[in-house]
């Protein structure tokens, strides 16, 4: 456990005691004006628009197309570990707030070949997700698909993405990030990129002992990401920890031709992507998984047979999180504005 | 003239016979299910074990083992498998140099755990679902089971049919106040398995189950199951039935496949056939995955029907891990089954307890709890269980029986009694931990069982 920024140390004691960090939250949470106006907030949010900036230009100067996001519909993305669904009524359907737009990427990879969401995303994630400082209840996505895409193309993608913005905020915000303390390091391209089993090997090697075939667990998560100067991959996780959208690969059955990205320093978690299953049956044996009645997806189905075979790759960026690890943040919840987090409100 | 009297004579009786079969349900219930022996546990608590009714009691009576059969059996059951205490009882003595007193049945431990949970004792009560009768019960069921210390399961449907926390329907408990009622008067042991079908699914149960914050502190304590149901006895291969009133059925028409589109009927009630869920290896395997990643802090169950693959089931749930997979044979009981499906699919009982031996010697160990399930419901049925490789027997119908005739503390009773009654053949055979049993301890009464079972066969020379 070499290098973990002392923003993620921080946290970790900060959770330790639980009753005094849920106190700390709560009014965190609830009374989130009183540190919005602090000048190191003001330079995060102006960074933050920076860093959206930057996707924008990167992403278009790769030929990908901005498209308006959806808000709501009748089924949203079920690939959440554990998170419920928001849902509103319809005129008497029931639909759903976005989980991720997931289903409409595909459909708009279709239409415009490479596309891209800036998405709001709503997860009610299980309460005790307040203690992993990376969970937001409301939060932004930057979701993109690459028609006839691949696993490497999306890889290639999000490190480019990366370095792209990394550079950008350097450059602009040299002297923010000096006054925040935050020297981020010299990245080394290509990152790593392991297979979901040599990922595993390692970190049990690193002594955090994760059963084979399941995530990466939080905690190792952790220890792989601060064993490591740059981001670096993961893929080809094994089948059924993953959304049903994630193509299984054809010469290795059990795996899934998808990836995780991890930033460096302890802070986890940045992206998740990978190449889509499309064939129907395939994709409907998939749903079973989660025990659910793929009628619910009938949309998505009747589109994956008409616009057969819809082969697309892609991945989604958390904003909040991108913003946490290039301001070397304690928490997501110190990275948006009006922060929503897992069982605490009423709040702005 | 007499033609004519003998057709009205014949058309009579067939008009009789017809009124007579209405009452069917319930006749062929009370004849062929064993009410006797449950009522008197119901009612007389652990005296219940004792076949004393109010003339035969203590010093007055004269008893011995029933030679006759109630009925002519179809097939075998349980009932064909003995216990056979030995004469000489080392684990007796063992227990006497601990205890430094000739040990009683009392000294019986049958504490176990059940698909990680704690139990009081190898007995659970079966996850029963919305119908009227399971609905109506439920409340008083769960509260005796959560005193004994048995875990308790919810069924299928209860939340949407009955509602999550608000009740949907008048006079029967939402799917929060079972589980409340269970979980607030737990202590020690005992814990409770929820189910989800595809309707379920559909309002995200068990995500909701999950980041509940009624529910958390047990889910924390790994308290909390989720049972994925792959058929039942009654019905394998087959969904249930639900009767809605056409209001409620409009309202959700989007969500559930109704046969007749509840808009355009005229009817005051619509049936809809909840569907039984397709599955495959492949499919079972990766919903086990996606549930130990989505809920990591919840057991995992799986419910399965007399299905002639049972084995790969028990088989893919070990290998991803699962908790606990129990097989319900064609005697289960059901609220709603159509009576092709009890008489002709799926194998009985007993070949579920084939089945899980079978497991046992594949080198399936107790790393994962397999539970046997349809028409057990004595103290003798957990003993044959369990020594054959069974971790726990699965129950409903007992439980609701005892509701109906004592309520709450008819349940506890039937339990209790139930518990004595274990006790005393777990001690008989010379054991005082249930966990002991083994093959050793039973033989059958039938050539085939015993070869199937590899156990002996009585009536042989070598026995």
């Amino acid at each position: 456990m070499s290098k973990v920024h002392p923003a993620v140390l921080e946290f970790e004691k900060m959770v330790k005691d639980r009753e005094s960090y849920l106190k700390f939250i709560d009014e965190w949470v609830k009374y989130s004006w009183k540190w919005a106006r602090e000048s190191k907030y003001v330079t995060v949010f102006k960074i933050q628009a920076s860093i959206l900036h930057a996707i924008r230009e990167y992403l278009d100067s790769q030929g990908f197309t901005e498209v308006l996001p959806p808000i709501i519909g009748p089924v949203t993305d079920p690939g959440i570990r554990g998170a419920k669904q928001a849902t509103v009524d319809f005129y008497g359907h029931e639909y759903k707030v976005m989980s991720s737009a997931i289903l409409y990427k595909q459909y708009m990879a279709a239409v415009l070949g490479k596309i891209y969401f800036v998405s709001p995303n709503i997860r009610f994630e299980p309460n005790d997700s307040v203690f992993t400082g990376r969970h937001l209840v409301e939060f932004f996505q930057v979701d993109l698909e690459i028609l006839n895409g691949t696993l490497d193309d999306a890889m290639n993608v999000a490190e480019g993405l990366f370095m792209y913005v990394t550079r950008y905020v350097r450059d602009v915000h040299g002297k923010d990030l000096e006054k925040m303390g935050r020297e981020l390091p010299h990245y080394k391209t290509p990152f790593t990129r392991y297979t979901h089993a040599e990922a595993v090997e390692l970190v049990n090697k690193l002594g955090c002992s994760n059963p084979r075939n399941t995530e990466i667990l939080w905690e190792c998560e952790k220890v792989l990401s601060a064993h490591h100067d740059s981001p670096l991959f993961i893929y080809e996780y094994p089948k059924g920890s993953r959304g049903f959208y994630n193509r299984e690969d054809p010469s290795k059955p059990g795996y899934l031709r998808d990836f995780d990205m991890l930033y460096p320093e302890g802070f986890g978690e940045a992206i998740s992507g990978g190449e889509r299953e499309y064939e129907p049956i395939k994709v409907i044996s998939r749903i079973r998984e989660a025990g659910e009645d793929p009628n619910k997806y009938r949309w998505f189905l009747e589109m994956l047979k008409d616009f057969y075979p819809l082969k697309t790759a892609g991945f989604g960026i958390g904003v909040e999180r991108l913003t946490r690890y290039i301001c070397g943040l304690r928490a997501v919840w110190e990275a948006r504005p009006y922060p929503k987090v897992a069982g605490i409100g009423p709040a702005p | 003239m007499l033609e004519w009297l003998a057709l009205k004579a014949s058309e009579l009786a067939l008009r009789i016979k017809a009124g007579l079969i209405m009452l069917r349900g319930i006749n062929d219930f009370i004849n062929d299910y064993p009410l006797d022996e449950i009522l008197l546990k119901a009612v007389k608590g652990k005296e219940g074990v004792y076949p004393f009714g109010e003339l035969a009691s203590y010093g007055a009576a004269i008893l011995g083992s029933p030679i006759n059969r109630r009925s002519n059996p179809r097939f075998l059951t349980i009932d064909d498998l003995i216990l056979v205490p030995p004469a000489f009882t080392p684990k007796r003595l063992e227990k006497m140099a601990e205890l430094l007193r000739e040990p009683v049945f009392t000294d019986v431990n049958l504490e176990v755990n059940i698909g990680g949970l704690r139990s009081s004792m190898p007995l659970a009560v079966a996850s029963m679902g919305s119908t009227d009768i399971a609905s109506r019960y439920s409340i008083v069921i769960a509260k005796a089971a959560a005193k004994e210390g048995i875990p308790y399961g919810i069924g299928e449907n209860v939340h949407t049919v009955r509602g999550y926390d608000k009740r949907l329907t008048h006079g029967h408990p939402s799917f929060k106040e079972r589980v409340m009622a269970y979980l607030t008067n737990i202590d020690k042991y005992g814990g409770v398995f929820i189910q989800q079908n595809v309707e379920d699914a559909y309002d995200e149960h068990w995500n909701k189950v999950y980041s509940d914050k009624d529910l958390e502190p047990y889910i924390n304590e790994g308290r909390v199951a989720f049972e994925i149901k792959i058929g039942q006895g009654a019905k394998p291969g087959l969904g249930g039935v639900i009767r809605m009133k056409r209001e409620e059925a409009i309202k959700v028409k989007e969500k559930y496949h109704f046969l007749e589109d509840p808009e355009k009927t005229s009817r005051k009630e619509v049936e809809r056939y909840s569907v039984p869920g397709t599955y495959t290896a492949d499919i079972l395997r990766g919903m086990i995955r996606l549930m130990r990643t989505s809920y990591p802090r919840a057991k995992v169950w799986v419910k399965v029907g007399p299905y002639r693959d049972v084995l790969d089931v028990i088989k893919v749930s070990y290998e991803e891990g699962a908790d606990a997979v129990i097989i319900d044979g064609k005697e289960g009981g059901t609220g709603m089954a159509p009576s092709v499906a009890m008489k002709e699919l799926g194998y009985p009982t007993i070949v579920g307890l084939i089945k899980i031996r079978r497991a046992r010697l594949m080198g399936i160990d107790d790393k994962i709890s397999l539970m046997l399930a349809g028409r057990l419901f004595n103290g003798a049925h957990i003993a044959k269980s369990r020594a054959l490789g069974a971790t726990a027997i699965y129950a409903g119908r007992p439980f609701i029986v005892a509701a109906m005739a004592k309520g709450e503390v008819g349940v506890r009773n039937f339990i209790e009694a139930t518990r004595v009654e274990a006790q005393m053949v777990v001690s008989a055979l010379g054991k005082y931990d249930v966990k002991d049993l083994a093959p050793e301890d039973v033989a059958s009464l039938n050539r085939d069982l015993a070869s199937a079972l590899g156990i002996p066969y009585v009536y042989s020379s070598e026995y």
